[in-house]
């Protein structure tokens, strides 16, 4: 488009939205009689206002402030509502700021959501919405979100949930393939649930997949019963120029709220009954098979329009999976997505007992897995099985060494004799807890030379800030000695250490064959991910090793195997023996290839150019660490504390006694090919 | 870091009025950290510290950038709209790096407790509407003005008539053409 002609369009589109919404039709008609495109440009960019909601409205500072002024302390940080006190911000959503925090009285933590100021500006609002919640608050059931409290103190309106650890079903379906039973699973602990609420009387209203959580453990809940819908704006705060457009919150800001997990009822704004939560979890359960939701047109009216009339494409269009299981899911989809409720599932019972057949049938067909992967089974729904079977095993050797850890057992006796053997004379005879700290500083020493040469680096003498900086991550490492929490960078040390173990062959293997130090892959993925396989951080690095998924594709890993521990040890042996050849002679130095590894090879180098006319130039990254206000902020402020941290974790890892851990150092352990099962 | 004095501040904002693009580049560092230290003290000590307000922000920098007597309105306009910019910037290239990190470079420090990180959606969704800014501007070009004032300096329709010297009016009716154009560019709420 050129200047002028926009100059044309923009004339007839003030003029269109000059005039009332139905005179707009015959107005286009008239002024731009003759010329079709102009008059379709027109209409567009009408479509486009009425549809546009708030989008850029809010400034973006209000959105990216954190980011753009780095980490604004959060008011709410550290401060007490009631009796919880507030440990971080999980997040902001419809619901207002949601945090974790600490319930002081019960001792457990907690998820607290704070109400938007707007929203309880509306006295009646308030009102309604409180009895809901307290309504909800009375369901009692393992796959609803419970709600502990609905309160207000000093004229902050609260509501404490359970805290959940995993994903949303929105994140699942962004991230993963989800297989069949997996999304089965899913949908028929949700049906279960939906059951319970509906014979208590609640319709939820919202079943979205961003209202559905499952956990690590593969326990699915539901959040925000009977209150989501509540919480959004009433439709007359927004509609002055567009009547018929239905306000939905969203997460994102730019991106605006969908209408497409509406049910037909809700979309004509008639009364809605448990049915409509039926119709939802059938949107729910199609767009987790065909990875796209259903209902979706270009605009929120062409979605409205495709949910009063149309018939979604049949699953078989965007899916590979040809199981015959699949048109049977389809006819529960047809069921959950007929427009008149009356011709839908009346009950959730009813869904719930179809899933469960397709399920029994996938079961029959795999019978020799199912039987063996019982025990990881989560106690309620239908059965099932984690979604991967391969990593069971390790997983079933961690959770049994961490049972007989906590009951002060040992087992690996042979290993624990022959490492007590190895690491006599340099393990200190008196737990790191009390020493003195003069001690623990010269143990830091002693320790620091012993990692340094399991890394193949010359011995250097480490300045007393060095040694510190060491300290302060074996200091913090120590301090979650019996920590209960179960969120990432809180467990308790000995939790982590325990789950390191049944790992440490396959690593120590898949390093020593691309001839990278074993040491170093033994204790980078404590301080990536703490031995979590599938973890993800929040820009979505994952795994074990924490690499983003266009890396891990370079190395040959697709982003649904990332959690697969077995594709991606050996990968980040390849991708850290990359990195060493490309430092070349800086990679005689493992400390530098460890700060490739945080910060990428052309930044060491650049780093280790600015020191080159500094005294006692020597290449490794303890001399850039004592040189750093020479170097950027980022160094400063993240990098200069990653390899310190590493030597935290391996000095714990290699000399377990001294920090309570009941378990051989974790290098000794990578002789023995796979541990016997106890 | 070098200081400027507020008479260097005010020659920059002149030059930079004057078409001088050097200009802005010395004078993004300065309003940057301004607008970050005070940024940190409103959050501190309000309440509700997450509903920042923008505009009270950049006029404290402004008067300590530029000083607070006998401020001349011309200078202070600029001052808003070299703020938006900076902003935009800044927000922007966060976005940029964000989206290309790779895994040995900016991401990978991201750890367990850094809240500070901007999600891969709203860096694509920003480098996206940068781009269709850019495109806007292009087509006309006052328009690219009040949304670069509204959306990244967080001026309020009175504000950003002042400062581009026009009416309400006018911002009014430009800001929704081009809220229109941004959406339908951005591809409205199509999934």
């Amino acid at each position: 488009m050129t200047p002028e002609r926009w100059q044309e369009v923009e004339e007839v589109l003030q003029s269109a939205l000059d005039r009332a919404p139905q005179e707009r039709d015959s107005f286009l008609d008239q002024a731009c009689a003759g010329d079709e495109e102009l008059k379709s440009e027109a209409a567009a960019l009408i479509r486009a206002h009425d549809d546009a909601g708030d989008f850029i409205e809010q400034p973006a500072i209000a959105q990216d402030a954190r980011v753009m002024f780095g980490e604004l302390p959060d008011i709410n940080i550290g401060r007490t509502v009631g009796h919880y006190r507030i440990i971080e911000r999980l997040g902001a959503g419809g619901m207002g700021e949601v945090y974790l925090a600490q319930d002081a009285r019960l001792n457990r933590l907690v998820a607290l959501k704070i109400l938007p100021a707007h929203f309880i500006s509306d006295d009646a609002r308030l009102r309604r919405f409180q009895r809901e919640a307290r309504a909800a608050s009375a369901l009692n059931h393992p796959n609803i979100l419970t709600i502990h409290e609905v309160g207000e103190a000093e004229e902050i309106h609260f509501i404490a949930t359970e805290f959940i650890d995993g994903q949303t079903i929105r994140e699942l379906i962004a991230r993963h393939h989800l297989s069949l039973e997996e999304t089965l699973e899913i949908a028929a602990q949700v049906a279960f649930a939906l059951n319970a609420a509906h014979a208590a009387g609640i319709v939820h209203r919202d079943i979205k997949p961003e209202n559905i959580m499952r956990r690590a453990d593969g326990i699915v809940k539901i959040l925000d019963f009977g209150i989501a819908k509540l919480i959004e704006p009433s439709t007359q705060e927004f509609s002055n120029e567009a009547p018929t457009i239905i306000k939905a919150q969203t997460e994102t800001g730019l991106v605006i709220g969908t209408v497409g997990y509406m049910s037909p009822e809700q979309a004509r704004a008639l009364p809605v009954d448990e049915r409509t939560d039926i119709w939802s979890l059938g949107v729910v359960l199609y767009e987790m098979v065909a990875g796209r939701a259903p209902f979706a047109g270009a605009t929120r009216m062409d979605t409205l329009v495709s949910i009063l009339e149309h018939e979604p494409p049949p699953l078989s269009q965007s899916t590979q999976d040809a199981s015959p299981q699949l048109e049977e899911l389809q006819r529960i989809v047809n069921k959950a997505l007929r427009k008149e409720r009356s011709e839908r599932y009346q009950t959730a019972a009813a869904m719930l007992a179809d899933l469960k057949s397709i399920r029994r049938e996938l079961d029959f067909a795999e019978t020799p897995l199912a039987s063996s992967s019982s025990i990881a089974t989560p106690v309620i729904g239908p059965a099932t099985r984690p979604p991967q079977t391969r990593y069971l095993f390790p997983l079933l050797i961690a959770a049994a060494l961490l049972l007989s850890l906590l009951a002060g057992t040992f087992l690996y006796r042979r290993s624990l004799t022959r490492s007590s053997a190895q690491g006599a004379n340099a393990t200190a005879s008196k737990p790191y807890s009390q020493m003195s700290e003069a001690e623990q500083l010269a143990f830091i020493n002693e320790q620091e030379q012993r990692i340094s040469a399991m890394m193949g680096d010359r011995p250097v003498k480490l300045n007393d800030e060095a040694l510190r900086a060491i300290k302060r991550d074996v200091d913090s490492y120590v301090a979650r000695t019996g920590s209960t929490s179960n969120e990432p960078g809180k467990e308790d040390l000995r939790l982590i250490y325990a789950r390191a173990i049944p790992y440490a062959p396959l690593i120590a293997g898949s390093f020593a064959a691309r001839k990278v130090p074993v040491i170093i892959g033994l204790y980078l993925p404590m301080i990536e991910s703490e031995y979590k396989a599938c973890f993800e951080n929040r820009v979505g690095a994952k795994g074990l090793f924490q690499f983003l998924p266009q890396t891990a594709r370079q190395y040959g890993v697709a982003h649904e195997e990332m959690c697969d521990v077995e594709k991606m040890t050996p990968a980040a042996a390849h991708y850290i023996a990359d990195r060493m050849a490309e430092l070349g002679d800086d990679s005689e130095s493992m400390t530098l290839v460890l700060l490739s590894y945080n910060r990428g090879p052309e930044w060491v180098r650049s780093s280790l150019r600015q020191l080159r006319d500094a005294d006692n130039y020597e290449r490794n990254f303890w001399t850039l660490f004592a040189n750093r206000d020479k170097l950027d902020e980022t160094f400063q402020q993240e990098n200069a504390f990653y390899v310190p941290k590493f030597f935290a974790a391996a000095i714990i890892g290699e000399n377990p006694h001294a920090f309570g851990l009941q378990i051989a150092p974790l290098s000794s352990l990578t002789h023995t090919t796979t541990p016997a099962q106890p | 870091m070098t200081t400027l004095s507020q008479q260097d501040v005010t020659e920059l904002l002149l030059e930079w009025q004057q078409g001088d693009k050097c200009a802005l580049d010395k004078l993004t560092p300065l309003v940057y950290d301004e607008l970050r230290r005070i940024a940190h003290r409103y959050v501190q000590h309000e309440r509700d510290g997450h509903t920042l307000q923008t505009t009270a922000l950049v006029n404290e920098a402004y008067v300590r950038l530029v000083g607070g007597q006998g401020i001349e309105w011309q200078n202070r306009a600029h001052f808003f709209a070299v703020t938006a910019q900076v902003m935009r910037h800044i927000l922007i290239d966060h976005a940029r790096r964000r989206r290309y990190a790779k895994h040995g470079g900016e991401a990978q420090r991201v750890s367990f407790d850094d809240a500070s990180v901007m999600s891969p959606e709203r860096a694509a969704e920003l480098v996206a509407l940068d781009e269709a800014l850019d495109e806007l501007a292009r087509l006309d070009a006052r328009k690219g003005r009040v949304v670069e004032l509204r959306y990244f300096g967080g001026l309020s329709l009175e504000e950003t008539a002042d400062v581009l010297d026009v009416s309400v009016m006018t911002v009014r009716r430009d800001w929704r053409a081009a809220k229109a154009w941004l959406y339908r560019a951005l591809g409205g709420d199509q999934r």
